[in-house]
């Protein structure tokens, strides 16, 4: 499994809250150094201040939302996927909401990667889901798959089964005939590189 | 059902499944198999040689005389592409799937969607 890459940086900071550095903490002999550290790691740890301190922790912790599997905390799209949707899409909002994207969370097989989605959009004639879309952010190709449809479909579902090269957010988005674009989206943890 | 008697059969034996029973009107919920390496063209065999991309690019389905679906893919779809999807059953024609691969390949199969 690939460590979180990118910034490394945490989502939904207060920028007002000062962080904790080492220089806050005097240095001291050891035994008054941990009767003061110990008491000042409380308080912090109280404050929640410590736990977003970089200086202090470096390393991710593996409960870290970035890290866990299924959470999409940092799903803002690499320049790469903007760059695919922007084509398929050009500057249309594409909302959260009325796409269902089911998938195991840790597949054992990057070759073989179950995929269900499903939406509740309509299907009628004039106003249905023309295709639906299946991006995997760090796949060698982003665009996995297009899946248009018409009305005699009936109801938008696809259920397959793909490959995938990395941890990767998996995204569904569903267009419309009357141009709407719908997604979700779920960070997938696969234990093998399915692509080569 | 039927799988066209080519020189490589293992490749593109496609299969469609339909439920026993199928009330007219009802959503009818179709399962999709077709054998195919579905190579990325990323991965060398043991002794270091490319194996060239082959995969299913273009999957068509009819419904009697009416296109409902056309699927667009990638080598990122698994090997022996697996795919599940919905039908209005509203009418009794047979349901079409052709199958087209980047190296001219062309798969086939058929079922009848029948009422009970």
């Amino acid at each position: 499994m690939t460590a979180p890459g990118g910034s490394g940086t945490l989502a939904e900071e207060d920028s007002q809250t000062p962080l904790v550095t080492h220089s806050v903490l005097p240095s001291l002999s050891r035994r008054s150094f941990l009767g003061r550290l110990l008491p000042a790691l409380g308080a912090l740890l109280g404050l929640g201040l410590l736990a977003r301190s970089p200086g202090v922790f470096a390393a991710p912790a593996r409960n870290e939302p970035s890290r866990r599997p299924g959470r999409t905390d940092d799903d803002e799209p690499s320049e790469a996927v903007k760059e695919v949707l922007r084509g398929l899409f050009g500057d249309r909002p594409i909302r959260t909401g009325h796409v269902q994207l089911d998938m195991p969370e840790s597949p054992p097989d990057g070759r073989l990667v179950p995929v269900f989605i499903e939406s509740d959009l309509p299907m009628k004639p004039g106003n249905h889901v023309k295709a639906i879309h299946l991006l995997v952010d760090k796949n060698p190709d982003i665009h996995v798959a297009a899946f248009e449809i018409t009305p005699a479909i009936g109801l938008a579902s696809i259920d397959t089964r793909i490959k995938m090269r990395a941890t990767s957010h998996v995204r569904a988005i569903v267009e419309t005939s009357r141009g709407e674009v719908w997604w979700a989206t779920k960070k997938v943890f696969p234990a093998t590189n399915g692509c080569g | 059902m039927s799988a066209r008697l080519e020189a490589r059969p293992e490749i593109g034996d496609g299969r469609i499944l339909l439920p026993d029973s199928i009330e007219r009107g009802s959503l009818v919920h179709v399962r999709t198999l077709v054998s195919h390496p579905m190579h990325t063209g990323l991965f060398n065999t043991p002794e270091g040689e490319p194996i060239a991309a082959h995969f299913v690019d273009e999957v068509v389905i009819r419904y009697g005389e009416e296109t409902i679906a056309r699927f667009r893919w990638t080598s990122g779809i698994s090997r022996d592409p697996f795919v599940t999807f919905p039908i209005r059953a509203d009418r009794e024609a047979p349901l079409h799937i052709t199958w087209k691969d980047n190296l001219g390949g062309v798969f086939e199969a058929s079922a009848e969607v029948r009422f009970s």
